[in-house]
């Protein structure tokens, strides 16, 4: 469908062919499954109308406080689809995932400093606020703005909550079991290496 | 992990944790102290012994890891009073895992459930086991247990999970389906549901046995609440009563759906499907064999009267204009384009609407035209039209968007569209070749003069016009095709060179260039763009085709060994540990996923490329030690002398391919690796969308796999039979051979002659004629390789017939020296698939051939190497095989040495007048067409251009543009890859000498 559904295993394919058209990440495969089969209603892809994947978010819950909060990993959007609300959309399926499915009080996500078009669609757009600099978060040294943008909370269901009981190697909804996290060398693995 | 620690195994945390802390942080000496004095504490604990064997296993020692492994599984299984808890079950697992033996974890954890019958975390373990397993069946069994025990909703859904991937993968009856359907309503009856993923596997599974009007009463009903979001409920429900033929009901769903997401594409195809009580799409939407399905489906209408067509095409026409109306102040293009979806739809039923089609097309145009996804938004609906109303279409366009004077970024978009309809309809390759150059240098003035609009922009923003140059770079390869004009495709380099120069990161151009270079020979440099696209993770999967075929004809075997093995690697790397993530899914409850992941897996391991990419990795380690029968012996060896593979030919017939690649990255000339139009000339060509190109290369595919597979057991059966032939031919003047090997080699032979489209008679009678000159190379086709790898093998077979050896030369000799004739002096930018020939030949057939040779004179010699010089004079009488292997040795002597003699006379060729000559193509003729045209306005522009105008990361970037450099690094490449053959050859060369020495004494 056009526009924004959720991704399926299948997708991943054509997700990542996105990063060699957008920002290669050095994301492993395994970081991108880890989400799906983790928190798969918050995955979203954009399709457009001849089949082909133009853009996606990648999304957690990260339960580091008491505070159960969802982060986005990763928003990709094709250079030939920009400027099209895609990222908007992408961004708001996820949040309202967030919310409605896990009942996030709020989201938050990093940004590169010199990232402007993305931080203005973050602030401008999407109502986020910084909430801290983190010097060097980068690989390559560069400090990333965390954001942070509250949602309303509302805890519909308690599927993801109760989680945590039977996890193998401890953690609350957002890590997953040991091995997994230990293969987790992704850009942004600072928040998930909560073994 | 703290609270998990306690008392593991009977040892307090405050022991343990700090090995674990060693093991994590990779100080494994370290981790190994501290355990050699826990062990002294508590030898007889199988917990420690578990890590011990870890550390080890981490330290790169596994058969010392497996043997504490199995002194710790002794232990759990002798003591009695031993504590079988997880986490030394777990530890245990993961060393077996690493070790590759699941079945010894399994057997453990199934041990300790038998003792500890109640223990949910031992049957959670267990069940985790039979996952890595993918042992459905026991999957199934374990759950049902655990949901006995603690009656929890999960483990029956873990369960039902578990019997749907037996039917899906296992092909088990679809009862079984009924049996999890039971269990289900009883669960739900007691318990009722809670989770919306639980419900989702409910209806999946009432879909599954088409049970739809079922599906539809439970998301009616209570059980409905659990999805939250509503238009995901109502796309279900659409889904469901679209599949029960309840098509009027479908039709409200979808049209509520659209109200709600009017941008939903998939959902509107799926009204216009229910509206035509049209079930066809659901074939199509099930198909999901191509990494981009196409969403745009053939429609039946053969059911219809004209009234009934008529009037529901006018009320989706009613639906659409209401949708348009309710978005106008949004950008969506999901509304206008289901426009176009109608006219189409009405264009094949036959209502003669062909200008209302192109006029909603154009409309669309004047709308989203300057937009980058125009071109791809439409080209399905042009596919439908005639050759001359996509002419008529692509004549509109430029005329409109002349009219329409808008700003420099509209224009540049409008303009870059109607090039890339042009493309997209072939309409391109039918201009002049003059309109075709005038166009290009327009093109270029367009991207010189929109330059400053990306003055500001962040070097990660694409640019302004960026894709012109793709497009310019497309017609220059097109001019070039058709005059057969060189300085085209230089140019073709030097306009992608200068786009990279201003942007490193376009992907296009990459691939592009990757692509012209591999064309003329310039393999090192295409290799070093491919590099550059970062290809890693899947993609290896899904891009590594644009370089892996080149790669494979090429002598760059260093680089070729590399990229197989990344790709291997990353391949049985998910392939061993994505079972790992599927417990993750059934950990999360995310059911559904479990089962898309688990076909995911599937998908993956019936990858065509990956079934090739094994073979072609043995291959190229034979390819490489084959100047040495010792070393290929030891290769062999490795490869069970290669009847793993001829295991796998035989069952390729029957086997799924997946196609994972994907091609519409590719550029026009080569839409698959095994085709390229500028191989051929113009005059043979027609157009044809790159759809659907891997409908025509799976039978390819398929048989280049079986015929490959069966090489490495020809191979060393062939060396089997040369052993002993030469003995025995002296001895005996028998046929040579031991009788069963040369039946094996008879019978692959036949099955090698199958696949090549031959019987066995047939194919010995067609090198025949070929060698005599009775009939010319030609008549082999693409498969030359093959057919000689077939000779060598059939030699091989029949060793003590010196005809077989002499055609085998001759064939060898033409096919070489034919080659050589026709390349003559001309350089590696025009024939360099005749050096990839030539690269094949020597290093697989003649390379094989070779290797028979050296077991014949290694068998001809008395003994050892070390007495071969104090005994040549007891050799064995001369036979006539003797005589055959001598004159064999002498005859590819000489013909390599020709291989040998026109590399060099390439090599010598100084580089700087190559560059030169490279240079002087691309020189402009002020009053005339041909090259340079487009390359004198960029770089005019370069030469004029100011630092406030462009900016100054573009100005600096235009500043370091030199065509020399460009030109200097294409001749490099294209001697390295010269180098490289060159030394191939002389490598056979020497072999070949030493050969001849050594049979001097026999």
């Amino acid at each position: 469908m056009v526009c924004i559904r959720r991704a399926t295993v299948d997708d991943l394919l054509a997700m990542q062919a996105c990063n060699l058209m957008c920002l290669p990440e050095n994301y492993q495969m395994k970081y991108y499954l880890y989400h799906i089969l983790s928190w798969p209603q918050l995955l979203y892809v954009a399709e457009d109308y001849n089949g082909r994947i133009v853009g996606y978010v990648l999304a957690k819950m990260e339960e580091e406080s008491n505070e159960c909060h969802g982060h986005i990993t990763s928003l990709a959007v094709l250079r030939t689809h920009r400027k099209l609300g895609l990222a908007t959309k992408l961004m708001t399926a996820a949040q309202a995932a967030m919310e409605q499915v896990y009942g996030a009080e709020y989201v938050s996500l990093h940004v590169r400093r010199s990232n402007r078009a993305a931080f203005n669609l973050y602030t401008e757009t999407l109502g986020y606020q910084i909430n801290d600099v983190e010097a060097k978060y980068y690989a390559d040294g560069e400090d990333a703005y965390d954001m942070r943008k509250n949602l309303k909370g509302k805890q519909i269901h308690h599927h993801a909550s109760h989680g945590h009981h039977h996890h193998h190697h401890g953690g609350g909804c957002c890590s997953g079991d040991a091995k997994v996290v230990e293969t987790t060398q992704a850009e942004d693995a600072k928040a998930t290496s909560s073994k | 992990m703290a609270s998990k620690f306690g008392l593991a195994g009977g040892i307090p945390e405050r022991r343990v944790r700090p090995i674990w802390d060693a093991i994590d942080s990779r100080q494994f000496k370290n981790a190994l102290k501290l355990l050699t004095s826990l062990l002294s504490k508590y030898p007889k604990s199988p917990y420690a012994l578990a890590l011990k064997a870890l550390i080890h296993e981490r330290m790169g020692k596994p058969d010392e890891a497996l043997a504490v492994c199995l002194d710790a599984k002794d232990l759990l299984y002798k003591d009695d009073s031993s504590l079988m808890d997880d986490l030394t079950l777990s530890t245990l697992q993961i060393v077996f895992q690493r070790l590759d033996h699941l079945d010894l974890a399994t057997s453990c954890y199934a041990h300790a459930c038998g003792r500890f019958p109640n223990n949910l975390e031992l049957m959670m373990g267990l069940f985790n086991c039979y996952v890595r397993e993918y042992s459905f069946v026991k999957q199934q069994q374990t759950a049902i247990k655990m949901y006995k025990l603690a009656g929890e909703e999960r483990f029956l859904l873990w369960a039902v999970c578990s019997i749907q991937l037996q039917v899906l993968c296992d092909k088990s009856g679809e009862k079984l389906l009924l049996l999890a359907e039971g269990l289900l309503k009883k669960h739900i009856a007691s318990h009722s549901m809670h989770e919306p993923e639980a419900l989702m596997v409910y209806i999946s599974l009432l879909e599954q046995q088409s049970k739809y009007n079922d599906a539809l009463e439970v998301l009616s009903g209570n059980l409905g609440s659990l999805l939250v979001i509503e238009v995901d409920k109502l796309r279900i429900q659409g889904r469901l009563l679209a599949r029960a033929r309840d098509y009027s009901a479908a039709v409200d769903v979808y049209k509520k759906v659209l109200e709600l997401s009017p941008d939903d594409w998939e959902c509107f195809l799926q009204y216009l499907g229910c509206l035509f009580e049209d079930d066809s799409m659901w074939k199509f939407f099930d198909d999901i064999d191509q990494i981009h399905p196409t969403k745009h489906i053939e429609c039946k209408f053969s059911h219809l009267t004209e009234e009934m067509f008529d009037s529901r095409i006018s009320s989706a026409s009613e639906l659409v204009q209401k949708l348009q109306r309710d978005t106008e102040n949004s950008n969506l293009r999901g509304p206008h384009l289901a426009e176009i979806e109608i006219e189409k739809r009405k264009f094949l039923f036959g209502k003669k609407n062909d200008r209302e089609l192109l006029k909603s097309l154009l409309q669309y145009f004047l709308k989203f035209g300057h937009l980058a996804c125009y071109a791809s938004d439409v080209e399905a609906f042009l596919q439908v039209l005639p050759p001359h109303k996509k002419a008529e279409f692509v004549g509109m366009l430029v005329k409109n968007s002349d009219s329409v004077s808008a700003s420099a970024t509209i224009e540049l978009g409008q303009t870059t569209t109607i090039l890339k309809v042009q493309e997209l309809t072939g309409n391109i390759f039918e201009l002049p070749l003059g309109e075709i150059e005038a166009s290009a240098v327009k093109l270029a003035k367009l991207y010189c003069q929109n330059l400053p609009l990306s003055k500001d922009l962040d070097p990660q923003e694409s640019m302004f016009g960026e894709e012109l140059l793709s497009l310019i770079s497309n017609m220059l390869v097109q001019l070039f095709w058709r005059t057969r004009h060189f300085g085209y495709l230089a140019e073709a380099i030097m306009v992608l060179e200068l786009g990279l120069t201003i942007r490193g990161h376009v992907w296009q151009y990459k691939i592009l260039l990757l692509h012209i270079y591999s064309y003329i020979g310039a393999l090192p440099l295409a290799f070093e763009r491919y590099k550059a696209l970062d290809v890693k993770n899947i993609l290896t999967e899904t891009v590594s085709h644009h370089i892996l075929h080149q790669m494979l004809e090429s002598p760059m075997w260093v680089d070729l060994s590399n990229l197989l093995q990344d790709y291997l690697k990353f391949m049985d790397d998910h392939l061993k540990e994505s079972a790992d993530l599927t417990f993750l899914a059934y950990r999360h409850r995310n059911y559904s996923k479990v089962i898309e992941f688990v076909l995911f897996k599937e998908r993956l391991q019936q990858s065509n490329q990956y079934e090739a990419a094994r073979v072609e990795a043995s291959l190229l380690q034979l390819k490489q030690n084959a100047d040495s029968i010792e070393e290929e012996e030891r290769v062999l060896e490795n490869l069970k002398s290669g009847v793993q593979f001829v295991d796998l030919s035989k069952e390729m017939g029957s086997r799924t391919l997946r196609f994972n690649e994907d091609m519409q990255t590719r550029p026009w000339w080569t839409p698959c690796p095994e085709k390229n139009y500028l191989l051929g000339s113009f005059e043979e060509f027609s157009y044809c969308p790159k759809e659907n190109v891997n409908k025509d290369r799976e039978e390819n595919v398929r048989r280049a796999i079986q015929r490959k597979s069966l090489v490495p057991r020809m191979i060393y059966l062939s060396i089997q039979c040369s052993a002993t032939a030469l003995k025995e031919s002296v001895e005996t003047n028998g046929s040579g051979g031991d009788v069963k090997t040369c039946g094996e080699l008879k019978s692959l032979l036949e099955e090698y002659t199958k696949m090549l489209g031959s019987s066995f008679s047939d194919a010995v009678g067609m090198i025949t004629e070929i060698s005599q000159g009775a009939r010319t190379s030609e008549s082999l086709g693409s498969d030359l390789v093959d057919w000689l790898n077939f000779a060598v093998f059939w030699n091989a077979w029949s060793l003590s017939s010196q005809e077989h050896w002499h055609v085998l030369n001759l064939l060898f000799e033409r096919l070489i020296l034919d080659r050589i004739k026709s390349m003559g002096s001309s350089d590696m930018s025009s024939c360099y698939s005749d050096v990839q020939v030539l690269v094949q030949i020597i290093t697989e057939p003649l390379g094989w051939h070779c290797l028979v040779i050296q077991a014949c004179t290694r068998s001809s010699l008395p003994t050892g190497k070390k007495k071969k010089k104090a005994q040549h004079s007891d050799h064995l009488p001369s036979s006539p095989m003797t005589q055959a292997v001598k004159d064999s040795i002498h005859s590819l002597c000489s013909t390599v040495q020709e291989v040998s003699t026109w590399l060099t006379n390439q090599i010598n060729n100084p580089e700087d007048a190559q560059v030169e000559k490279f240079l002087s193509t691309l020189k402009r003729n002020e009053d005339a067409g041909g090259p340079g045209h487009v390359l004198w306005v960029l770089e005019s522009f370069i030469a004029s251009s100011e630092e406030s105008e462009v900016g100054s990361r573009i100005f600096e970037a235009l500043k370091t543009w030199s065509k020399a450099d460009s030109t200097r690094k294409t001749v490099t490449a294209q001697q390295k890859l010269l180098r490289e053959f060159l030394q191939i050859c002389e490598s056979k060369r020497e072999l070949l000498e030493k050969l001849k020495q050594q049979m001097t004494h026999v």
